[in-house]
C-alpha cells in the first residue's frame, strides 16, 4: 500500500463524505409545495416483509388519483399523493408522517399497513393536526382503548372478521372448533373476538394457539391441531404467515380431515397456493365478486388500467377509505382535517362493499360482513373467493368502543 | 398423548432440524476456516429459494433446481470472496468481516426483491413427493421425510468429504494452521474460496429444499440467520459434527417449545444457547476461541 | 484549529441548529442525535474494549420500556423518569455483563445477543405489561421538577437530547483518559499482559459493559420520550448490527467517531429513502464501501488517522504503553 494509492483513496472517500453530507442539505432547503391540492400522505411499506401489502395500496391510489383528475378533482381541486417508505417499523413510520406534515403539509394520512405503526401515530395526530383514515388496521383496540378524534377505521376489523364468521358458522355442521393466530396484536384481537363470538352460537373452542411472528415451521401446530379432534379451524394469519402454514397444512393432508376458516382471504395466497387453496372458507375483507355498481365498475377499472390482475382485500378497502374520505370532504366543502373529522362522523356512503356507516361514537366504520369459499370461476385466470353470506352491517359491528357483540 | 402423536413431533423436529442444518453447515465451515461469521448467510439461503424457483419455472424439474441452485449461488459466492472479502485477510479488527457481510445482506435482498419482485413465490412441491405417509394413524408428508433423507444424506456426503478427501484434509487442516498449510505449499487462498463457495452452496440447497415448505418469499432470511448462528454456537463454531448435533437439538427445542410452552416458544432457543454458553464457553464440541 | 476550539465551535453550531432549519429536519435531528449518543455508547465496548456486542440493542430497548412503563404509570416528571429508566437498565445490566464476559470473542457476542432476543421475546410473553407487538404508545413527557417545561415542545426536547449527549460525551471522555481507561486499552492491546501486571480484567470489562448499557438505556429513554412509544422493534437483532455498523463506520475507538457514524447514517438513510425505493441497495453498497476503502471510519478520514482502533487515553497521538 502506497502513499499514493491512500491518497486516492482517502479523496475518493472524502468526496463520498461530502456528497452525503449534501444529500442531508436539500432536506434543509426544500419548502412546501402551494395548498392549492388536497394531499394525502401515504406512509406504508415498500422495502420489507409486507411489501406487497404496501405496493398493494400505492397502486389503489394511482387509480384513484387517474380517476379523480378525470373527473376534475374533489371539490374541484386535484387529489396529490405522497407516498413514504416506513419498512414496516413504527419508529419509521412516525418519523415519516412527520416529515409528510411538516414538509409536504398532508393532512390526510392513510395506507398504513402494520396496527403497530398505526397505534403508534394516534396520540400524535393531534399535535399534527391531521387525520388518519385506515384501510386495513385490523387491531380492535384502535376504536376502543386507544381511541382518539383523529382516527377513523374504514375498514373490517379482525373481530369483525372473526364475527361474520361466527354467525355463519352457527348453523354449520361443525362443532369443535380450535383457532390459531399469530403473536401479533391483530391475531390476538382476532382470536378473542372468535373465541368469544364461537362460544356464544353454541359451539366449542377447544384451544386456541399463538404462533410467533414470523414463524416458519408450523408442524407443531398442524399436529396439535390434528391432535385436538376439532374439525374446524378459525385461521388469523396474514401475508407469508398464512402461505407457510397452508402450504404445509396441505402436506399433511389437513384440509381434508378440518375445514379451514380464515379472518382474512388474500388474493395474494390464493394465487401462490394455487390449486390448494380451493375450498378454504372465510371472511373477506373485500368481496370481489360482489355484484353492486360501485364494486362492478372499480372491479373494471381496476382490472383494465393493471392489465387483469386480480384486486386484493387491501385495494379494495383502500378504495372503499378514499371514497369515504372524498365524500367526507365533499360534505364539509373543506380540505381542512377538523371539517373532515366532523362530516365524517354519521356520514353514509354506498362503496365497494355496499353500505357502509362511519359511526360517531367511535368512528368505526359499519361493514357488511362477507363469508366466501375459494372457487374456481371462468372470469378469472385463477381461483377466486366466492360470496356464501353476507351479514347486515349492524349485526357485524361490535358494540361501541368495544370488541364484544352484544347482539 | 398416543405413540403416533409423540413420533409425528419427532419427525417434524428432525425435519425442521434438517432445513437447519444446511444453514448451519455452511456457516460453521465458513467460519471453520476463515473465522468469518457471514451475517448474509441467510440472504443467500433466500437467494437459492428464488433461484430454485426460477430454474423449476423454466426447466419443469425440482430435481435439477436441486442441482443447479446451489452451484449457481455457490459461483456467486465464491466470485464474492475472490473480490471483496478476500482483501480484507490482512486486517486486524473483526469490524470489516462484520460490516461487509451485513452490507452484502443488504444489498442482496434489495436485488433479489429488483428481481423477482415483491410477491412470493411457490414452485411448490414435486408431484412424486406430494404423499402422505400415515405413520402410526398419523398423517405425515412425505417431503418432509425426503427433507430428512437430503439431510442425512448431505451430512453423511460432508463428513465422509472431510474425513476421507485429500480436500476435505486441506480444509480441516487449513482451519487449524493455515499458516503450516502454505508453507507446506498448498494455496490457502484457493481452499477459502472454494470453502466460501461450498458454504453458500449449502444455504442455497437449504432455500431450494424449504421453499415448498413456506414459499420463496423477501424476508425469509432474517430470522432464519439468527437460528442458524444460534446452532453454530451451540455446536461450537467450527465444528461439522457439533452443527448437526445443534440443528437436531434446536429443531427439537423449536418444535417442543412451540407444542408445550407457547407462551416462551420464541425464548427457548436462546435460553438453551445460554446454558450451553455458560457451561462450555466454545460450544458443545468447539475449540475456545 | 486546537481541538479545544473547534469542539467548542461545533457546539455552538449545534444549539443554534434549531432556528437555522425546518421544524421537520429537526425531528430527523433529535433522531439522529439520540443514535449518535447510542452508537457512541456502544465504542466503549467495541472501540475501547475490542468486546463486539451484537446485542446491544438490549440496552436501548430496556432504556426505552423502563422509560415507558416509568412515564406512563407513575407519571414522574421526565427528567427523573429518564434517570430512573437509566438506573434500572444499569441495575439489570450487571447480571448480564457478569454472564457475558464470562467468554471473549464471538463467545462473548453470541451471548449478548441471546440476551437481546430473550429481551425481545419477554416483551410479547408479558404482553399486559409491554403491550405485546403495539408495545407502549403515548408516553408523555410529564413536567418538573420545579415545574419545568421547556423539554415539552419539539426545540427544548432538542436542547435537552444535545445536553445528554454533550454531557454523555465529556463524561465518556474523561473515562477513557483517566487510569479506568488505560486499563481498558491494555485489556484491549494485550489481555494476557494486563492480568500479569495483575489487574482484574475480568471486572473492568463487566464495568464497561454495564457504562455502555448505562449510556445507551439513556439513549434508548430519549428516543422513546420523544417518539412516544417503545415498541419490540427496538430489541431487534438489525437495530444492533446497525448501530455495531454505525460505531465501525464511524471509526472505532474515538468516541466521537461513531457519533458522527449515528448521525450520518439516520441521515443517509432518511435522504436515501425519499429519493428511490432502491435505498436498501446504495445503503448496504456505502457500508461495503467504507470497509474496503476507509477502514479507519469517517472521523479518521477526516482526522488522517490510519491505524485503526488506534485511539488511546491521552490528548493527541502519543501512544502509551499500558499503565505500565
Amino acid at each position: 500500500m502506497t502513499a499514493r494509492h491512500t491518497v486516492t483513496r482517502r479523496r475518493m472517500v472524502k468526496g463520498l463524505v461530502g456528497a452525503s453530507a449534501l444529500t442531508a442539505a436539500p432536506a434543509f432547503l426544500r419548502h412546501a409545495s402551494a395548498a392549492a391540492p388536497i394531499k394525502i400522505g401515504i406512509p406504508t411499506v415498500i422495502t420489507g416483509g409486507y411489501a406487497l401489502l404496501g405496493s398493494q395500496v400505492i397502486r389503489t391510489c394511482k387509480l384513484v388519483k387517474k380517476m379523480t383528475d378525470a373527473k376534475g378533482g374533489v371539490l374541484g381541486q386535484p387529489v396529490e399523493f405522497f407516498y413514504q417508505d416506513t419498512q414496516g417499523d413504527p419508529a419509521t413510520c412516525v418519523r415519516k408522517c412527520q416529515e409528510l406534515v411538516e414538509r409536504d403539509n398532508c393532512r390526510i394520512l392513510s395506507g398504513v399497513i402494520v396496527s403497530s405503526e398505526a397505534a403508534a401515530m394516534l396520540p400524535k395526530l393531534e399535535e399534527w393536526n391531521a387525520i388518519f383514515i385506515s384501510h386495513g388496521n385490523g387491531d380492535g383496540r384502535l376504536t376502543a382503548e386507544l381511541l382518539v378524534p383523529r382516527f377513523f377505521r374504514a375498514n373490517t376489523s379482525a373481530p369483525m372478521g372473526a364475527r361474520a364468521l361466527a354467525l355463519y358458522l352457527k348453523d354449520a355442521p361443525e362443532k369443535k372448533f380450535i383457532a390459531m393466530a399469530s403473536d401479533a396484536a391483530w391475531g390476538r384481537s382476532s382470536n378473542a373476538a372468535f373465541e368469544e363470538q364461537i362460544k356464544k352460537v353454541g359451539k366449542d373452542l377447544v384451544d386456541k394457539m399463538y404462533a410467533p411472528v414470523a414463524n416458519k415451521d408450523y408442524s407443531p401446530y398442524i399436529t396439535r391441531i390434528l391432535q385436538s379432534g376439532a374439525q374446524g379451524c378459525y385461521v388469523a394469519l396474514q401475508g407469508d404467515e398464512a402461505r407457510a402454514f397452508y402450504s404445509q397444512a396441505t402436506q399433511y393432508g389437513l384440509a381434508q380431515r378440518v375445514q379451514f376458516f380464515t379472518e382474512i382471504v388474500a388474493q395474494a395466497d390464493i394465487k401462490v397456493l394455487g390449486k390448494d387453496a380451493i375450498g378454504l372458507m372465510g371472511s373477506s375483507r373485500y368481496p370481489l365478486t360482489y355484484d353492486i355498481p360501485q364494486n362492478n365498475a372499480f372491479r373494471e377499472a381496476f382490472m383494465s388500467e393493471y392489465k387483469n390482475e386480480i384486486p386484493d382485500w387491501s385495494d379494495g378497502e383502500m378504495y372503499q377509505a378514499l371514497m369515504i374520505l372524498f365524500a367526507a370532504i365533499e360534505k364539509a366543502g373543506s380540505p381542512e382535517p377538523t371539517k373532515i373529522a366532523a362530516a365524517m362522523e354519521d356520514l353514509d356512503v354506498t362503496s365497494v362493499k355496499g353500505p357502509v356507516l362511519m359511526r360517531k361514537c367511535d368512528h368505526q366504520g359499519e361493514n357488511q360482513g362477507f363469508v366466501v369459499k375459494v372457487a374456481r370461476n371462468e372470469k378469472y385466470a385463477e381461483p377466486v373467493a366466492e360470496i356464501v353470506k353476507i351479514y347486515p352491517r349492524e349485526m357485524n359491528t361490535p358494540d361501541c368502543r368495544s370488541s364484544s357483540f352484544s347482539k | 398423548m398416543s405413540l403416533g402423536f409423540i413420533l409425528a413431533q419427532c419427525l417434524g423436529a428432525l425435519s425442521q432440524a434438517a432445513v437447519l442444518f444446511f444453514i448451519a453447515c455452511g456457516l460453521t465451515l465458513i467460519f471453520g476456516i476463515m473465522r468469518i461469521i457471514n451475517f448474509a448467510h441467510g440472504a443467500i439461503f433466500m437467494l437459492g429459494a428464488y433461484v430454485g424457483f426460477t430454474i423449476v419455472a423454466v426447466t419443469g424439474s425440482f430435481l435439477l433446481s436441486l442441482l443447479l441452485a446451489p452451484i449457481v449461488v455457490g459461483g456467486l459466492g465464491m466470485a464474492f470472496e475472490r473480490v471483496f472479502l478476500r482483501h480484507l485477510y490482512g486486517r486486524r479488527d473483526g469490524g470489516a468481516y462484520l460490516l461487509l457481510t451485513f452490507g452484502l445482506a443488504v444489498v442482496l435482498s434489495e436485488v433479489i426483491r429488483v428481481i423477482w419482485g415483491a410477491q412470493p413465490r411457490a414452485s411448490g412441491i414435486p408431484d412424486f413427493l406430494r404423499g402422505i405417509v400415515v405413520i402410526v394413524e398419523q398423517p405425515f408428508p412425505l417431503y418432509r421425510l425426503f427433507l430428512i433423507a437430503a439431510g442425512l444424506a448431505a451430512a453423511l456426503a460432508v463428513w465422509q468429504f472431510l474425513e476421507r478427501t485429500r480436500a476435505g484434509l486441506l480444509i480441516r487442516a487449513v482451519s487449524q494452521n493455515a499458516e503450516m498449510v502454505h508453507a507446506l505449499g498448498t494455496d490457502v487462498a484457493l481452499v477459502r474460496t472454494a470453502v466460501f463457495g461450498l458454504g453458500c452452496a449449502m444455504a442455497a440447497l437449504g432455500g431450494v429444499l424449504a421453499a415448498p415448505l413456506v414459499t420463496a418469499f423477501l424476508g425469509m432470511g432474517t430470522t432464519v440467520v439468527i437460528d442458524a448462528f444460534v446452532i453454530v454456537i451451540i455446536g461450537g463454531m467450527g465444528s461439522f459434527l457439533g452443527s448437526l448435533i445443534g440443528s437436531v437439538l434446536v429443531g427439537f427445542v423449536q418444535v417442543l417449545g412451540a407444542y408445550y410452552f407457547q407462551d416462551l416458544a420464541l425464548a427457548f432457543m436462546y435460553f438453551l444457547m445460554l446454558i450451553v454458553l455458560v457451561i462450555r464457553p466454545g460450544g458443545l464440541l468447539g475449540r475456545e476461541d | 484549529m486546537s481541538r479545544n476550539v473547534s469542539f467548542a465551535l461545533t457546539v455552538g453550531i449545534c444549539m443554534l441548529l434549531p432556528f437555522m432549519v425546518p421544524q421537520y429536519s429537526l425531528t430527523v435531528l433529535i433522531e439522529a442525535l439520540i443514535f449518535g449518543l447510542f452508537a457512541m455508547s456502544l465504542d466503549l465496548l467495541v472501540g475501547y474494549c475490542r468486546l463486539y456486542s451484537f446485542g446491544h440493542a438490549a440496552a436501548y430497548g430496556l432504556g426505552a420500556y423502563s422509560a415507558a412503563l416509568i412515564l406512563t404509570r407513575l407519571l414522574l416528571p421526565l427528567p427523573i423518569g429518564i434517570v430512573l429508566a437509566v438506573l434500572v437498565t444499569t441495575l439489570v445490566a450487571i447480571p448480564i455483563a457478569w454472564i457475558c464476559t464470562r467468554s471473549t470473542g464471538v463467545s462473548f457476542a453470541m451471548l449478548t445477543l441471546a440476551f437481546a432476543q430473550l429481551g425481545y421475546a419477554m416483551l410479547f410473553r408479558f404482553r399486559d405489561i409491554t403491550g405485546g407487538s403495539d408495545g407502549i404508545v403515548g408516553i408523555p413527557r410529564p413536567p418538573g421538577p420545579l415545574g419545568m417545561t421547556w423539554f415539552q415542545g419539539k426545540t427544548g426536547y432538542y436542547y435537552l437530547v444535545l445536553g445528554c449527549l454533550i454531557g454523555s460525551y465529556l463524561l465518556c471522555r474523561a473515562i477513557v483518559r483517566s487510569p479506568f481507561g488505560a486499563v481498558l486499552a491494555g485489556i484491549r492491546e494485550n489481555e494476557a499482559k494486563t492480568i500479569a501486571l495483575g489487574y482484574n480484567t475480568r471486572a473492568y470489562k463487566i464495568a464497561t459493559v454495564v457504562l455502555a448499557h448505562g449510556f445507551g438505556a439513556l439513549a434508548g429513554a430519549l428516543y422513546a420520550a420523544f417518539a412516544g412509544f417503545a415498541s419490540p422493534e427496538l430489541f431487534f437483532w438489525l437495530v444492533s448490527g446497525r448501530v455495531l455498523i454505525m460505531v465501525v463506520v464511524g471509526g472505532a475507538g474515538t468516541l466521537i467517531g461513531p457519533i458522527l457514524g449515528g448521525v450520518f447514517f439516520v441521515f443517509l438513510e432518511h435522504e436515501l429513502s425519499e429519493i428511490t425505493d432502491l435505498w436498501p441497495l446504495i445503503f448496504g453498497s456505502v457500508f461495503m464501501t467504507f470497509v474496503m476503502f476507509a477502514p479507519q471510519g469517517i472521523w479518521g478520514i477526516l482526522t488522517r488517522r490510519s491505524n485503526p482502533g488506534a485511539e488511546l487515553p491521552g490528548a493527541g497521538n502519543e501512544t502509551s504503553d499500558a499503565a505500565a
